[in-house]
């Protein structure tokens, strides 16, 4: 017997979409297979990586852990929705500068996690952040460079903003 | 006077690092061909057991079941190995672990494929199974393969350790046992194939060795070698792992039947059940001191399991027996170190190919002598440790670039401030403090046996510049820095430099991205190449320019006469001339490190043309009332020759201490239990510490621009360091990696800590 | 062969008839991140997903009548970040910051950890602290039972199939002291091998005077301890009290699970986290 079909509906990097998924498929399966929005990674599907990172109204989550069904009307922003027609995202400018990109399998992950929290806190303390991508595993980078740009990025704003 | 560079040694921008932050790179699960087929393997549920019968009819049942393969499909030579070939692609009349395919489903979609995996019927005789491998080197041990479970031996013998034994001050005999260890790369072993135009079948995949896979391929299907083409997909990470055939032979066997694209991608379970991991190993060692701590013989007895193929055990088993002694001159040792099968989930090659597990053993053996001694543990290893000029334990006579002093010297103001302030500064009553040494050495390339790269360098016309080379990128950089080392010859900018990486369409063979080999090895090779593009271009010069070829060099695009630089030539006009000419652009750049094989009985021989040296500190911070420990910080001074993208260099030792504490506090991989990631535990950057990395240069003269390499030596001193760090905190040594939660509570426990302490 | 519906109910009496409409064939999906592990395993194999996370009658943190309420679809991230709670029952928001990961706190709920009953629920041992009701809605309508009920057994339910948690309901308190600290096999991203959650108020003359005491991760259903709470109070903490405390809730637990490997480790450990965690209230 087929898989019964949902219609959803929602916004995805700033565009519309809508379309009939199956009932079981998880948010990373309809963004990664449906829409072709291969940014976002697969490499646990049991919520242990955060390679599969994605912002959803707002606030970080694991698209493996997600039911396509659930992004019904959801604000949903993924890495290919980080840049705009101005250039890189800021974070992504201080990973590439940072070198917080070894294999780049994590990063969209990372990218991710920490973007949700800079557009949470002006200010993040260390231990924010660190606590922020904690659910992102990274093999390559043991963190440090990775941290050190998310720190390059926030203060970068911050020096902005009070020029 | 030092050098001067304009490319090398700066952290230039890496290779497609903007295609990485942006999700526009693609990863071999992300290539999609139109109508691709899904594959899947039906594995063994059995660890020994022989095939009574297959029978696939129920899985071709399955609707959306294209076809099932077996053994009997493979028309080539079913047997893989880099090393050695003992490795069915499917299984023929047996299978020797759990991980073994026994048939390889097509399908429309991935249920399909999974229901007709799921439908393969195979019936099994049951074997008796062994899993310890000093169990499997007794006499009427089940045979795991014909010729015996004794898969290698190497020994290194050098003088009369039991004449040095007698005559010895001090004495420690200790077994230390590791680990079996994921690498967890966090990219899934992946790779799609279609047939080309030609009727080549070109397969995309995750791996460390393109060429290596080509070959291999080529033998499993019986094909010429132009009928097959590997290409290397961005690789998410490999850490030896990718270096063994995962989906590569499974995709070339469909394409070969089908002709229609398929893909392959593991799920996490797949590549924990399927893919080689770290080999564990038990370790006894016995050393000997004279009273002044200089170590005077070291004899160890090893053996490593290597579950039910060899992969790359050979060279662990070799490897680790050459670095038995760690990064010190001691005259008298005898080492023999054994590579069993059992039937456990095979092993092959992860970051340090036996020599982390040999540090655990050999730094812990220097703390034991410097407390038997009272000596200070920095102390100890700076009497000991290995200077130019000296001779190793096969024989070698270390002539240049040997660092490991300058690594101490570089950890000892650390070491003495961490003492003073940190050590002795108030903390919770039940949290004890320790700082912990570890030191190590690292042969980059193969142990004893050829391993050369090659490259092509190409100038066009128009004076753009290609680079054609083997080498995989899977993330550490080696791109990038082969860009440099080009642009660094020819006088042009690292982004110049055109990179055609992988492909055995057109690039020729730069061996593994292994053995922290690519920067030395094929970075030489590709600066071969260049140079070689150099002198048909100076030679072009000399004839424009009118002054001698030693009077020349590039700057910024042009050939200029050194003192005069304003009297110059657009490299452009000279490639131009050449090629106008009927001349050649194109360059063909070889190396191959100077090795002489080890002699089979006392591993006489010189194994590598070239070491790292390194070492760490660890300040770790113990719970003695829970076991849990913290590290706080790492300093790791590396002897990286020459470190010619320092942000690259960082980075590998950033991530070298991550997969350190792994190794060190948490992570065991046990076969048949630990299915995903939720059973696996690798560190968050909640447990890895501070790093200081501090980069020593002590200039390798054979290296590209005097660099060795940092890859794997970045992980090797960092558990021994934390040990040494739990021990000193508790007055109690652990032997035993990893040392979880249940190890240092039982510790805690022994050394009377676990109490009072008002 | 497998057929999953996905069903999202408008109110919890949608989601109650629905869920007694399909029986067992039903799996109750909030913020999924048990469900959706437990569908890639093949733990569970339901025909249809009721789909409850956004039913706005399970949301929200407040008092009522002396009581704390909070439903069954606040988030972990909701928990952390409440001010109310950091009032009335700091150890449950404490419980909530080494949970999982951010991305799992953000969708994963209170209810679902309830419910999946799996001993190692972080956010039990401070429920059970604060003595809590769980409010369940059924086709017979409403019944409030302890929360120390809701598991026969590891990761079994005495709910329905046709009962949902709409809520939880704590006896609010200011303790003096109030704590929640798991281990785990690494600093974030881990399971609990073992947690527990207090609250303590000492009398003038420093002796403990009431305390609240839970065992997470070691028995197989969740425990108030309370022959080491009445072996505490009355008593003037010092170390040498916290390790005998400690003692006896070892002894309580092996009593109850027997000598298991894994009581090797717990042993010691349930005894030192014991005296770690009490140790600032010494003096
Ligand atoms: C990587 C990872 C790390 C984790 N770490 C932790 C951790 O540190 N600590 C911890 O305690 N847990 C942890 N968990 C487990 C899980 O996140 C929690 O149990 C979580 O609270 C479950 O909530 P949920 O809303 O996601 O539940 P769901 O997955 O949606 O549901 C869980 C179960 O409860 C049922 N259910 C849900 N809501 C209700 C309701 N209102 N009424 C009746 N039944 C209901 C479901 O049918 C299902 O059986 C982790 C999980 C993962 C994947
Ligand atoms: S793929 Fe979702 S967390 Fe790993
Ligand atoms: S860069 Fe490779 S996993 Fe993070």
């Amino acid at each position: 017997m087929d898989k019964e079909s949902v219609r959803i509906e929602f916004t995805v990097n700033n565009k519309e979409v809508a379309l009939d998924i199956p009932a079981d498929a998880t948010a990373l399966h309809v963004l990664r297979e449906m829409l072709s929005l291969t940014g976002t990674k697969e490499g646990c599907g049991i919520g242990e990586c955060g390679a599969c990172t994605i912002v959803v109204d707002g606030k970080a989550v694991n698209s493996c852990l997600m039911l396509g069904a659930q992004l019904d009307g959801r604000m949903v922003t993924t890495v290919e929705g980080l840049a705009t027609e101005s250039g890189l995202h800021p974070l992504q400018e201080k990973f590439m500068e940072g070198h917080a990109v070894q294999c780049g399998f994590c990063t969209p992950g990372l990218l991710m996690s920490s973007h949700a929290l800079l557009e949470e806190k002006e200010n993040p303390t260390r231990a924010e952040i660190e606590k922020a991508i904690a659910g992102n595993i990274c093999r390559c980078t043991g963190y440090q460079q990775v941290i050190t740009s998310i720190e390059t990025a926030v203060s970068e704003r911050l020096d902005g903003e009070n020029r | 006077m030092e050098q001067q560079f304009r490319v090398v040694g700066n952290s230039v921008p890496r290779s497609c690092s903007k295609a990485k932050v942006t999700g526009e790179i693609k990863f071999a699960a992300d290539i999609k061909l139109d109508n691709s087929l899904v594959l899947k393997t039906k594995r063994s549920d059995q660890p020994h057991a022989l095939i009574r019968s297959i029978n696939v009819e129920k899985a071709l049942a399955v609707e959306g079941v294209r076809s099932v393969f077996t053994a009997r499909d493979i028309p080539g030579k079913n047997l893989l190995g880099i090393i050695n070939k003992d490795q069915p692609l499917l299984a023929e009349d047996r299978v020797r672990s759990l991980a073994d395919a026994v048939a390889l489903v097509v399908a429309d979609t991935e249920e399909a494929a999974e229901r007709g995996a799921a439908a393969v019927e195979v019936e099994y005789q049951e074997l008796e199974a062994v899993f310890d491998p000093v169990e499997a080197l007794k006499e009427g041990a089940v045979q795991v393969h014909e010729k015996g479970n004794l898969l290698s031996c190497r020994k290194v013998v050098k003088g009369d350790v039991e004449a040095a034994f007698t005559s010895a001050y001090s004495v420690i005999e200790k077994e230390y046992t590791t680990s079996s260890i994921e690498h967890n790369y966090i990219e899934p072993d992946a790779g799609a194939g279609y047939v080309d135009e030609n009727g080549c079948l070109v397969i995309y995949a995750s791996t460390q060795n393109p060429h290596y896979d080509h070959k291999e391929v080529v033998g499993l299907l019986g094909v010429a070698d132009d009928e097959v083409r590997i290409i290397q997909a961005t690789t998410g990470g490999g850490f030896g792992s990718k270096l063994d055939l995962n989906v590569q032979g499974f995709i070339g066997l469909a394409l070969y039947h089908l002709k229609c694209p398929v893909r392959y991608v593991y799920s996490r379970e797949e590549a924990y059940l399927a893919t080689a991991k770290r080999h564990p190993f038990v370790i006894r060692v016995k050393t000997a001191t004279d009273k002044d701590g200089r170590f005077i013989a070291l004899q160890m007895r090893a053996v490593c399991n290597t579950g039910a193929y060899g992969s790359y055990g050979m060279a662990v088993a070799s490897r680790s027996a050459v670095h038995a002694t760690g990064p010190y001159a001691i005259e008298n040792v005898d080492v023999d170190v054994k590579c069993v099968y059992t039937n456990q989930t095979f092993c092959g090659a992860m970051r340090g190919f036996g020599a982390p597990q040999m540090a655990l053993a050999h730094e812990s053996q220097m703390d034991l002598h410097a407390q038997a001694l009272g000596l200070d543990p920095l102390a100890i290893r700076r009497i000991n440790g290995l200077r130019a000029g000296q001779t190793s334990a096969t024989g070698q006579l270390l002539t240049a670039s040997v660092g490991f002093q300058d690594c101490l010297d570089a950890v000892a103001p650390y070491y003495e401030d961490a003492k003073e302030n940190w050590l002795s500064a108030p903390t919770d009553p039940f949290k004890r403090r320790g700082i912990g040494i570890g030191g190590m050495w690292y042969g980059i390339g193969n142990t004893g046996v050829q391993n050369p790269s090659t490259a092509r360098v190409e100038m066009s016309p128009e004076g753009k510049v290609t680079v054609f080379t083997g080498c995989a990128d899977i993330g550490q950089g080696s791109t990038t820095i082969l860009a440099q080392i080009t642009a660094e010859v020819l006088g042009l900018g690292h982004d110049d430099i055109t990179m055609v990486v992988g492909d055995t369409g057109c690039t020729t063979n730069a061996g593994a991205t292994s053995a922290s080999r690519q920067t030395y090895i094929s970075g030489n090779a590709v600066k071969d190449g260049a140079e070689k593009l150099a002198n048909v271009l100076l030679t072009e010069a000399v004839d424009r320019l009118r002054a001698p070829k030693n009077s020349l060099h590039f700057v910024d695009g042009h050939v200029a006469v050194s003192i005069a630089p304003e009297i110059r030539v657009s490299v452009a006009k000279l490639a131009k001339r050449i090629h106008d000419k009927g001349g050649t652009l194109s360059w063909q750049g070889f190396f191959d490190p100077e090795t002489v094989p080890l002699d089979p009985e006392t591993g006489e021989g010189v194994p590598y043309a070239t070491y790292a040296y390194a070492c760490h500190m660890a300040q770790v911070e113990v719970d003695v009332l829970t076991g849990e420990v913290d590290v706080k910080r790492i300093v790791a001074a590396h002897d990286v020759g020459h470190a010619l993208h320092p942000g690259n260099v960082v980075g590998q030792i950033c991530g070298g201490v991550a997969m350190g504490v792994g190794f060190a506090l948490m992570e065991e991989f046990e076969p048949g239990k630990t299915e995903s990631m939720k059973d696996y535990h690798v560190p968050t950057v909640s447990d890895v510490p501070e790093v200081v990395p501090i980069i020593i240069e002590s200039p390798e003269p054979s290296g590209p621009f005097g660099a060795k390499g940092v890859g794997e030596p970045a992980l090797i001193p960092t558990a021994p360091a934390i040990i040494n760090g739990i021990s000193s905190a508790l007055n109690k040594r652990i032997y035993d990696l990893p040392a979880n939660l249940e190890r240092v509570i039982e510790a805690s426990i022994q050394a009377g800590h676990f109490r009072v302490q008002e | 062969m497998s057929k999953i519906a996905y069903i999202k109910p408008d109110s919890v009496g949608d989601a109650i008839e629905i869920l007694a409409d399909k029986g067992s064939s039903a799996a109750i999906i909030a913020g999924g991140t048990d469900v959706m592990v437990d569908l890639r395993s093949g733990e569970i194999t339901p025909e249809y997903l009721v789909d409850i996370s956004r039913l706005e009658e399970l949301k929200g943190i407040r008092m009522e009548n002396d009581e704390l309420v909070i439903g069954a679809g606040v988030t972990l991230s909701e928990i952390y970040n409440s001010d109310l709670l950091a009032e009335y029952a700091p150890a449950l928001k404490k419980s909530a910051y080494n949970f999982a990961s951010a991305q799992i706190r953000n969708i994963a709920t209170i209810g679902g950890n309830v419910a999946h009953c799996s001993p190692c629920g972080d956010t039990i041992p401070p429920l059970v602290i604060h003595e809590a009701e769980v409010l369940l809605s059924g086709k017979d309508g409403q019944k409030r039972i302890p929360i120390e009920q809701v598991a026969t057994g590891p990761y079994r339910s005495f709910l329905e199939p046709h009962e949902l948690i709409t809520a939880f309901v704590l006896k609010p308190r200011k303790a003096a002291f109030a704590d929640f600290k798991k281990i785990g096999r690494r600093k974030d991203l881990a399971i609990s091998r073992l947690s527990m959650a207090v609250m303590i108020d000492k009398s003038d003359d420093g002796t403990i005077s009431f305390m609240r005491f839970s065992l997470g991760a070691c028995t197989p259903t969740p425990h108030r301890m309370i022959p080491v709470e009445e072996f505490m109070v009355g008593k003037k903490p010092t170390e040498k009290l916290l390790f005998e405390g400690g003692r006896l809730l070892a002894e309580s637990m092996i009593e109850i699970t027997g000598r298991r490997p894994s009581i090797i480790y717990k042993e010691p450990a349930v005894q030192g986290l014991f005296v770690r965690m009490l140790h600032p209230v010494v003096n």
